[in-house]
């Protein structure tokens, strides 16, 4: 998985850090996993954050906190391109918390300050933009801190009813200038988003999106649940990317038990992930299909998905891969006659995908509305830390697969497909390249696939563990920490939609109405997978 | 009571209230202007009345002016129905005024304003009365100078006294022009009597009939709003308080007309087509532009202004349709232009004035008058919203209400330029037609959305959610315009018969035949319909009110050749009582069936819990649309952004501050003005301040005196 | 355009023949546990097995409430026993004193999705049925964004503290007569996100009349419960 170069950078990050920040501290270089953890005060994370971002090039992944009985454990994850591992700032601060926002600086924090102070009441100065972000305020009293240890899951409590007063910060200020709310129950099939989008009649000026209608405090649930429960939560929290959130959480026990998978199970996990990629992609392409109004298309589509969903199926019992994967391994083996018959069926899907998104490219009505519409420059796009296809079609080209390979794919050469204008099209050119790209690992994963066990044993000991993938929509952390009996302690998703949906108003503002839902639409977001 | 007795009742009621404006105790004034303006304006209806009624034009000679000639009043049938329809705009003012006027008892202005608007009153009756050129200019100087005062009467603003201003000096630069056109007229006729005009106006060369005509028009056209000279008539209009806006717009605009009509249809007529086709354009352009303006403007009476700019266009371009037909040898057809334009700025007299006093009364009842901010005040005025509706739906032409008649004549008498021969002609009236078609699509959007915005859903701001209805005689008024706009609605073939009157003596043909056959009278005395028509007419319940209803009939129909039996027909009066019928049936039967009650329930938001304000459609949001189609006319510069942020990131405030200039001013105001500082400061080198080449200007002024004092 | 319509009409017809037949295709249903007896001594450590309590002990062996069941294949993966797997996908139910909606709405119903804090997979599910392998449309069934128009609303997921109050409103915007319908086994029972003040079952906020469980129940599954709902198939016990 490492190789010997890669230790040198990592361990030159840490000795430039070290260097020019006496006090920080070295905790520890893992070596296999390539993380190296730096403890600083907490009034040196702005400066040293913004380093590691601006000159050192890493990419800010997220925000851990972590609630211990004295104090607050902040860590901080930032991770590299390949060879570059990952560096993890972390800090600690009494309670009350007397923590600068890096937000200023590495805009990618913004939201994860935000959810800290909703859920932790953790206050990080210089944010201008703390509260009613996961807690509505309609709804929850300010004091409802849940994450908090002391505070017991029977004592949240609600208003009896939602506060009339409460108003959504105005921000555009012109004559007739109003709010046009879209939501939280709006269109035929749809997550509950509330959007409002402020406008003075043709194009929207300002979108803001008021997410976390969804909120069903998974992090919160989790704490006290055995190990395997929270695998259960972990597959369910966003079901369209159930195998690589579960897969995630699976990883981050196994490093924390330091256990290490035989080669049949890496390259099995692998396939599957890219089964579900595959069908998470051809969904997208057809809820593009669906927002551009052709319907044939949208119908060639839906086919696809459909027939990607019984192959699942066929192949492991469940339509969105329910129930595969586990600390160590996957539950169950899937044979290979059958494996290699979903190879050949995909030989033909990937024809169809070939000719619906040709199709789709000779048709001067569908480009209309997806060229230069819904533009997200790379500049925006590095600065809020997006992820995934939609951050490689901006010309950002981070892909977790490459940069910190896991499970199966140091066997693989992944191809990752990179768009610079940043529109619709090109991100639609990036989910049908990755679409295609899968379907080409899959065979080269079926044609390579070793015999042997599809797992081992993982009795989780007290630690914590950072697991990653590279899910269908970006980069997916998940951080857990064990305690005795197997009880989780602490389990934190970070999950590319809540990073992706942070710059979702860069791209639809400045549009009109109507290229609204499309602009949504190519953007592939996953509204139960930031809500969590 | 002889017309010339009810001018002199009128004169004594007018000198009467302005006597008592001074000497009323202040707590009684405004029963006082108001119960004296009352009986101004039914003398006024009265005296319409008589002079339409009465078959011979009775004249006055008041005294002789030395060396100018002597001032003669002449009620002739055009004259009365202008006065006619003054005093029916007067009359509900006036008892709008009453409660209106209640606002100002204490204050100093208010003596000063019963004076103003009794002397307007007398003045106004003057210029439509007056039979020479002289009485007219006085009198019309008299009412451009007391208009000009009620305009300014209240408000202390820099953007209100300018705005009075300007209507006074662009409204002097138009009369100068109309002055100058009669002025030619007088020197060709050797006298100032209209009359004498008449009849000197055939020896007038080609060229200075031109000259009369765009003297005329164009003079007088600034008093109706036409759209070169409308600079003013936006700006003005809402700057004066509620009753006088309703004044302006229900009253004075139509001196424009008077002048425009009194001197090109009935005393020089045009022979050729040019001039008619001029009218006709320049009415259609003023009513593009008037009504793209009144959809997008957000003060509510900025965009009833604006509509006068609109129907004064469509007014006007009847009118040069009616001159076409005229000089093309149509004179049935050209009465019939003439006729509709007529009636339909009597029309818009009821339903402008109607509509001004609605938009005060929301001013006095909520505060503002900007869209953006009110909402909802159907619930807290209702008698106001009521009223105000009834205006709107007959702006919008809605049958069976007075708009619809007089928009669907207009067009269809534009349709009626199959029958001429120049093919240029016949497509500048396609063109105009279609203009004057999307001016009516466009005038439904922009009332829709005054009323909706002003009057329906939630109120915007904490003055429109605090609302109250305003006094009952303002109500009332209101209630009486809009049931003046139904009853003209209703019974177009009686108006009909009364503006034939009007309208034969300047055309020289009746048109009321072509317009209402007399289904009253027997079937034998309706020859040139075909029986098999006939039949089909009756049938349809043509008979129906025959020996109820006096009258002719309650069809306008037009009667082509004889392959062509009928070119157009529409009946208001039936369609009323089908409608009345209609919703009386099925609101019994409704009653009857219904088995479930009807739920209220809130308005569904997509889950919101309530709606606040904020979330609703504003004015400016509706009309975007159309601003954005019509970007060629309101020529928007892009609008100035300032993005206040903190952080550098999170915004705080987008600030977007638009810049647009009236289309009027940016083509025409504007370099006009441009033109003559540059002049004017080429001039100016002229004052330099030496005393010695004053001396010179002076020398060589007497000597070119001399000069031209001598020649013969 | 041409292109697109013969490219369409080249598909052919990819529709099952459900609910004139039953579908035998591979992948339509994850299945799942039916009731059976497993030999007495595994039952105590079957039943501690299911993480949301969906397998008690009954007289006649292990019971199955499929209402609670999340699909974590514990049951029926592993050493222990595993219970016996069925491939079918009727499940709906119509809850005891439900009356039917009534002829006029038998053969055309208007449905209103609304997604209460659901994971995801069940309002795919629901997606799939407007694909053209479930076309929920020559059933006539028709989803309608506004409650105005909608005789049935489909609730999936637990209804999270922020949603009970749009679910109500829209309910309440709904003219009688009316019928609810909570697809999956969060909106049934709140699956693994358990009874909490963050995470309630539909039943806690409105009158559920039509339950299709599964987690989450296949696109087939759910048009049961929609015919259920007008009537035009027998509702299934939620046992056994």
């Amino acid at each position: 998985m490492i190789s010997t170069g890669t230790r040198n950078r990592l361990q030159d990050t840490v000795d430039a850090a070290r260097a020019r920040w006496p006090e920080v501290l070295s905790l520890s270089v893992d070596p296999y996993y390539q993380i190296a953890d730096l403890r600083c005060p907490p009034a040196l994370l702005p400066d040293l954050a913004e380093w590691l971002v601006a000159d050192r090039a890493y990419a800010f992944g997220g925000l851990v906190v972590e609630d211990a009985d004295a104090r607050w454990d902040l860590r901080y994850l930032f991770y590299g391109t390949r060879g570059a591992g990952q560096v993890h700032l972390v800090a600690a601060s009494g309670k009350p918390a007397v923590v600068p926002s890096i937000s200023p600086r590495v805009h990618a924090a913004d939201w994860h300050e935000r959810e800290a102070e909703d859920l932790f009441g953790l206050v990080f100065e210089g944010h201008p933009r703390l509260g009613d972000f996961v807690l509505h305020n309609e709804i929850w009293p300010e004091a409802v801190v849940p994450l908090r240890q002391d505070v017991g899951l029977d004592r949240l409590r609600p208003r009896p009813e939602p506060d009339p007063g409460w108003r959504p910060l105005r921000v555009v200020q012109a004559p007739g200038a109003f709010l046009m709310p879209v939501g939280p129950i709006y269109s035929d099939v749809t997550a509950p988003t509330f959007f409002i989008l402020e406008t003075v009649g043709e194009d929207v000026i300002r979108v803001f999106p008021r997410l976390f209608y969804a909120y069903r405090g998974v992090e919160k649930i989790a704490v006290g649940r055995s190990v395997e429960d929270v695998l259960l939560l972990a597959e369910r929290v966003a079901a369209t990317s159930s195998f690589a959130h579960s897969l995630a959480f699976c990883q981050a026990v196994e490093a924390l038990a330091g256990v290490r998978l035989p080669a049949r199970a890496r390259v099995l996990r692998s396939i599957l992930a890219e089964l579900e990629r595959l069908r998470y992609h051809v969904g997208v392409l057809r809820d593009v299909c669906e927002a551009t109004a052709l319907a044939v298309a949208a119908s060639q589509a839906a086919i696809l998905e459909e027939e990607l969903l019984r192959l699942s199926c066929v192949l492991t019992g469940h339509r969105y891969l329910f129930g595969m994967n586990r600390p160590g391994g996957l539950t169950r083996d899937v044979e290979d006659s059958q494996l290699h018959k979903a190879a050949r069926d995909l030989e033909a899907i990937e024809t169809r995908i070939g000719e619906l998104w040709q199709g789709l490219r000779s048709t001067p009505s569908f480009l209309d509305r997806v060229e230069e519409v819904g533009i997200l420059s790379q500049a925006d796009a590095l600065f809020h830390g997006l992820v995934g296809p939609v951050a490689r079609a901006s010309g950002v080209a981070r892909d977790l697969r490459v940069d910190q390979p896991y499970g199966g794919y140091d066997l693989f050469e992944v191809t990752v497909p990179l768009e610079q204008e940043g529109d619709g099209f090109a991100r639609l050119q990036v989910w049908v390249a990755e679409a295609l790209e899968a379907v080409r690992l899959i065979r080269r994963g079926v044609m390579a696939l070793p015999g042997g066990p599809v797992s081992v044993s993982c009795d989780p000991v007290p630690g914590a563990g950072l697991g990653w993938v590279e899910a269908p929509g970006g980069a997916a952390f998940h951080w857990v920490r064990v305690g005795d009996g197997g009880r989780v302690l602490r389990y934190r998703l970070i999950t590319p939609s809540f990073t992706n949906w942070h710059g979702f108003h860069l791209a639809a503002e400045r549009f009109a109405f109507q290229d609204f839902p499309i602009i949504l639409a190519t953007f592939g977001l996953s509204v139960p997978e930031n809500d969590r | 009571m002889t017309p010339v007795a009810l001018l002199g009742l009128l004169l004594a009621l007018c000198g009467a209230g302005a006597l008592l404006a001074v000497v009323l105790p202040d707590r009684r004034l405004p029963e006082g202007v108001a119960g004296v303006g009352a009986l101004a304006s039914l003398s006024l209806v009265w005296l319409g009345s008589a002079g339409l009624a009465s078959p011979h034009t009775p004249g006055l000679r008041l005294w002789t002016v030395p060396e100018l000639g002597t001032l003669t009043l002449v009620v002739d049938p055009l004259s009365s129905l202008f006065v006619l329809l003054c005093g029916l705009v007067y009359l509900p003012v006036s008892l709008y005024s009453l409660g209106y006027l209640r606002h100002y008892v204490g204050r100093a202005g208010l003596r000063r304003f019963g004076v103003l608007y009794h002397g307007l009153c007398g003045s106004v009756a003057l210029v439509l009365l007056a039979g020479d050129v002289l009485t007219f200019l006085l009198a019309w100087e008299a009412m451009a100078v007391l208009s000009y005062l009620l305009v300014v009467f209240d408000d202390d603003r820099d953007s209100s006294i300018r705005a009075g201003w300007m209507m006074l000096a662009v409204g002097e630069a138009g009369t100068l022009a109309g002055a100058l056109a009669f002025f030619l007229l007088a020197a060709a006729a050797r006298s100032g009597e209209f009359a004498a005009m008449r009849h000197a106006v055939a020896t007038l060369p080609e060229g200075l009939r031109w000259g009369v005509f765009l003297l005329a028009f164009f003079g007088f056209g600034v008093k109706a709003g036409l759209v070169p000279m409308s600079s003013w008539l936006p700006r003005a209009h809402p700057a004066a308080p509620g009753n006088v806006s309703a004044l302006l717009s229900g009253v004075i605009v139509n001196l424009g007309i008077y002048g425009i009509v009194r001197v090109v249809l009935d005393i020089a007529p045009p022979q050729t087509l040019g001039p008619g086709v001029v009218a006709l354009l320049v009415g259609s352009l003023s009513a593009l532009i008037g009504i793209l303006y009144a959809t997008t403007q957000t003060d509510l009476k900025v965009v009833l202004a604006h509509s006068s700019v609109e129907h004064m266009g469509i007014v006007t371009a009847a009118i040069g349709a009616g001159l076409v037909f005229r000089a093309s040898g149509h004179p049935v057809l050209a009465a019939m232009a003439d006729l509709a334009a007529l009636y339909h700025l009597g029309n818009h007299a009821l339903f402008k004035a109607l509509l001004f006093l609605g938009a005060g009364a929301v001013d006095r009842g909520a505060g503002l008058r900007d869209m953006d901010r009110l909402g909802g005040l159907v619930k807290r005025m209702p008698g106001t919203a009521l009223a105000v509706l009834g205006g709107t739906l007959s702006i919008a032409a809605l049958p069976p209400l007075n708009g619809f008649v007089t928009e669907w004549l207009v067009l269809q008498t534009l349709l009626r330029s199959v029958v001429l021969r120049e093919t240029v002609v016949k497509i500048v009236f396609a063109l105009c037609g279609a203009a004057l078609a999307l001016t009516a699509a466009l005038a439904v959007t922009a009332f829709v959305r005054a009323y909706a915005m002003s009057f329906l859903g939630i109120p915007r701001s904490k003055e429109a959610a605090q609302a109250r209805e305003v006094h009952p005689t303002m109500v009332g008024a209101m209630v009486g315009l809009s049931l003046a706009c139904l009853g003209a609605g209703v019974l177009p073939t009686f108006i009909i018969a009364t503006l034939d009157r009007v309208v034969a003596p300047l055309v020289h043909a009746h048109v009321l035949d072509a317009l209402v056959p007399p289904f009253f009278a027997p079937a034998a005395a309706v020859p040139p319909l075909p029986q098999a028509f006939l039949k089909e007419f009756y049938a349809l319940g043509a008979q129906v009110g025959r020996g109820i209803v006096p009258g002719r009939g309650l069809v306008v129909l037009h009667r082509g050749g004889p392959q062509n039996p009928v070119v157009f027909a529409m009946s208001t009066s039936y369609m009323v009582v089908v409608l009345l019928l209609f919703v009386g049936v099925t609101g019994a039967v409704v009653r009857v069936l219904a088995r479930r009650k009807v739920v209220r329930a809130p308005c569904w938001a997509g889950g919101l819990w309530r709606l606040p304000p904020d979330m609703t459609y504003t004015a400016t949001g509706f009309s975007t649309p159309v601003r954005v189609v019509f970007r060629a006319v309101f020529h928007p510069s892009a609008p100035e952004e300032v993005v206040d942020t903190v952080g550098g990131y999170w915004r705080r405030a987008v600030k977007r501050i638009p810049h647009e200039t009236y289309v009027v001013d940016r083509l025409v105001s504007r370099p006009l003005t441009r033109g003559a500082r540059r002049v004017a400061d080429a001039l100016a080198t002229l004052h330099h301040g030496y005393i010695n080449a004053y001396v010179a200007y002076v020398l060589a002024t007497l000597l070119i005196l001399l000069a031209v004092g001598r020649m013969p | 355009m041409t292109r697109w319509v013969l490219r369409g009409l080249g598909t052919g017809v990819k529709t099952t023949p459900y609910p004139e037949e039953d579908e035998r295709a591979d992948g339509v249903t994850p299945g799942r546990p039916a009731a059976a007896a497993v030999g007495s001594g595994a039952h105590e450590s079957l039943v501690a097995r299911c993480p949301s309590g969906a397998l008690t002990e009954g007289p006649r062996g292990i019971e199955v409430d499929m209402r609670r069941c999340v699909h974590c294949y514990r049951c029926s993966r592993g050493p222990d026993a595993p219970l016996p797997w069925r491939t079918d996908y009727q499940w709906a139910s119509v809850r005891e004193g439900v009356r039917p909606l009534g002829r006029p709405w038998a053969r055309s119903l208007h449905i209103l999705v609304v997604d209460a804090g659901d994971c995801g997979a069940c309002l795919r599910e629901v997606r799939q049925l407007t694909s053209p392998y479930y076309n929920l449309h020559r059933l006539g069934f028709f989803i309608t964004p506004t409650p105005r128009l909608a005789d049935l609303l489909l609730v999936v997921g637990p209804v999270t503290a922020p949603m009970v109050w749009p679910l109500q409103r829209a309910y309440e915007a709904m003219p009688t007569p009316k019928r609810v319908i909570a697809v999956g086994a969060c909106a049934l029972s709140t699956g693994v996100f358990g009874p909490s003040p963050l995470c309630r079952a539909v039943a806690e906020v409105l009158p559920v009349d039509v339950e299709v469980p599964g987690s989450p129940p296949p696109p087939l599954a759910i048009l049961h419960g929609l015919l259920v709902a007008a009537g035009r198939a027998p509702s299934r016990g939620v046992v056994g």
